[in-house]
């Protein structure tokens, strides 16, 4: 029997079609208080692209931040493809990770307030990509990976449609979160209009389930005028607290564990995505140095009680504002998609922990070290 | 290169009812079904095969860009070899478009299940306890976080089956609808508390079943993926040439 394409067919597809593009969003752009917004509509398409996932000057590896080497605003070219990797977050224990630009977190940005950022995502999650080689014309990022692959990152498929929320950017999240599926790719404008740290995360339902595989990252927007303390700082890290549910799966590898996340039981939670990396590779600095962290909790659920044992923190910019200052913390508390920036003058000589201060979270993995060498003069 | 030998897929047939659907439905009402056939199975590389011998303008060199994304039929050897040194034996077709899938089932005089009829059969199962039940579904969320595309198994494997015998609904690959994206996909938005709204019946089932609206859902037809597969659905039982238990008239 031999048909050609039904009429019926092609019908039912025009209307699909029509359907998916009927969205429209405020294209109008406008300053209000020193901002801008109104961003131009998204767009999604298809695209033979296979070149390096992660593109942008200002992209790092956690727990580095890129420094910002121009005045004033700039227009960022950023790209941050989605792919699944299998990671270690643990000794001996690996999964097919959901992933931004290949590990969990995904790559810190780093812009300034009031920059503007052209985004362009594609969805990969079909595909293999290695992220452990140089790639030319990738970030920053993708060179430092491919140094320290410390999640031990291998490529691996799970076809998932995805979207992407940057907590940073003010905009209508029916067109530029938009979901997109295996081969898709979606590009969009946003403008960092308040200064911070800020979470991304993927925005398809379920949440939980998307961010707990690890598609969450953060974005560092600094103040325009700066912090009053910038010119004392010696070293600038990021820190990221997450949670994973996982479980032990049926072959060598574990998976997604559905009762955990639902009852808030993380079998890890862990700083920079892995429950051992700050030991492993403690934090440095020399005694009487004042070092700054820009510290988000990603959640997806929990919160971090987040402090340095042997250390206060001697200015605490809640949201990573310079309007929110605060002075002489022990603890800072951070609820699921908060963040701060902290200046911490190390004392002497000695190791520091970075901690949750919610022990079972500790037990489960969220420390670090700070490693202080002698006062320099 | 071995023979594959080509076998029609069984028809199953599916009584009138009613299901409970996670989306939106007048309160008391469940969603009613009427009767149909289905596959007992999704359909495999090598019955796909056979449809592109008899429809050439299928064929991956040959099938126009509006109806498919790259990736048509990817891991396929060339236009007419799936070559099954690499995508196995009686293992289901992946990688292609809501569209090939169309006219696929067409072609075999039938057409996509609906959503709600997908459903309704998927649904027919019985558990003996709530507990019970609720062990199914979080397995089948996890599933839904970890398909292994590069893995699947063969069809009629997994064990799972509904109450009329059809098979691997869940457990295998996800599966094209007619209506996959229905006109009320824009109204719930998709966004973080869909999930939520969408958990009427309050239970570990339907949060594992509005993951599965949502995924498919958010899929358009050109999209092509590793993870989705189809089977057909047919008003009218099998042709009496094929000898097929289950295609008693309704």
């Amino acid at each position: 029997m031999k048909r050609a394409i039904s009429k019926i067919t092609l019908l039912v597809g025009m209307i699909f079609f029509g359907m998916s593009s009927m969205l429209s969003a405020q294209t109008e752009e406008y300053k209000l208080d020193g901002m801008t917004f109104g961003m131009p509509e998204a767009e999604v398409y298809t695209e033979d692209y296979n070149g390096p996932p992660v593109v942008g000057e200002y992209i790092t590896q956690l727990p580095n931040l890129a420094p910002l080497d121009y005045e004033g605003n700039k227009h960022h070219e950023v790209r941050i493809d989605i792919m699944v990797q299998e990671i270690e977050v643990a000794e001996g224990v690996r999964y097919q990770a959901w992933t931004f630009g290949g590990t969990v977190p995904g790559p810190v940005l780093h812009v300034r307030e009031g920059d503007r950022i052209t985004f362009v995502m594609k969805n990969r999650s079909d595909e293999e990509v290695t992220i452990t080689e140089p790639a030319k014309g990738g970030s920053p990022f993708m060179n430092q990976v491919a140094n320290n692959p410390y999640q031990k990152n291998s490529s691996a498929i799970m076809p998932m449609p995805h979207s992407m929320d940057f907590h940073a950017g003010t905009v209508a999240k029916d067109d530029k979160w938009r979901t997109i599926g295996p081969g898709e790719t979606i590009k969009f404008d946003w403008i960092a209009n308040y200064a911070g740290t800020y979470i991304y995360h993927c925005g398809t339902p379920s949440v939980l389930m998307h961010t707990a595989m690890g598609q969450h990252g953060v974005v560092v927007v600094s103040p325009k005028e700066g912090y009053p303390t910038d010119y004392e700082v010696d070293r600038e890290y990021v820190i990221v607290q997450s949670e994973y549910y996982l479980t032990k799966g049926s072959g060598d590898l574990y998976t997604y564990d559905f009762e955990a996340a639902s009852n808030n039981n993380p079998s890890h939670v862990v700083f920079n995505g892995h429950q051992t990396i700050l030991h492993d590779q403690p934090l440095k600095a020399n005694a009487g140095e004042r070092v700054r962290f820009h510290v988000s909790n990603n959640g997806p659920s929990g919160t971090s009680s987040f402090h340095v044992i042997g250390g206060i923190f001697d200015r605490v910019w809640l949201e990573g504002h310079p309007f929110n200052e605060m002075r002489g913390m022990q603890t800072v508390l951070l609820g699921a998609s908060g963040s701060a920036t902290i200046d911490m003058i190390v004392p002497e000589e000695g190791k520091y922990i970075l901690i949750d201060h919610e022990f079972v979270d500790a037990e489960k993995g969220a420390t670090g070290t700070l490693k202080a060498g002698p006062r320099k003069n | 290169m071995p023979e594959i030998a080509f076998s029609q897929t069984a028809r199953v047939v599916v009584p009138a009812g009613s299901f409970h659907s996670v989306l939106p439905e007048v309160e008391g009402e469940p969603v009613a079904v009427d009767s149909f056939y289905m596959d007992e199975t999704a359909v495999t590389n090598e019955e796909y095969l056979e449809f592109l011998k008899d429809n050439p303008e299928w064929k991956r060199s040959k099938i126009p860009p509006v109806f498919t994304n790259n990736g048509y039929l990817r891991e396929w050897k060339s236009d007419l070899d799936p070559g099954y040194e690499n995508v196995g034996v009686n293992r289901p077709l992946t990688r292609v478009s809501w569209y090939a899938a169309n006219a696929y089932c067409a072609a075999q005089g039938g057409r996509l299940p609906t959503l709600n009829e997908w459903e309704y059969s998927a649904q027919l199962m019985e558990f003996d306890s709530d507990a019970e039940m609720n062990t199914f579904s979080s397995g089948l969320i996890n599933w839904y976080s970890g398909i292994d595309v590069k893995n699947l198994a063969e069809v009629g494997s997994t064990g799972i089956e509904n109450t009329e015998g059809i098979k691997d609904q869940f457990g295998l690959v996800m599966e094209w609808v007619e209506d996959f994206k229905p006109i009320i996909a824009d109204e719930l938005s998709l966004d973080c508390g869909t999930v939520g709204r969408m958990n009427t019946l309050g239970s570990v089932y339907s949060y594992a079943a509005s993951i599965r609206y949502i995924t498919r859902m958010s899929f358009n037809p050109k999209i092509t993926t590793g993870m989705v597969g189809f089977r057909c659905a047919y008003d009218v039982p099998a042709p009496s040439s094929q000898n097929n238990i289950n295609g008693e008239t309704l």
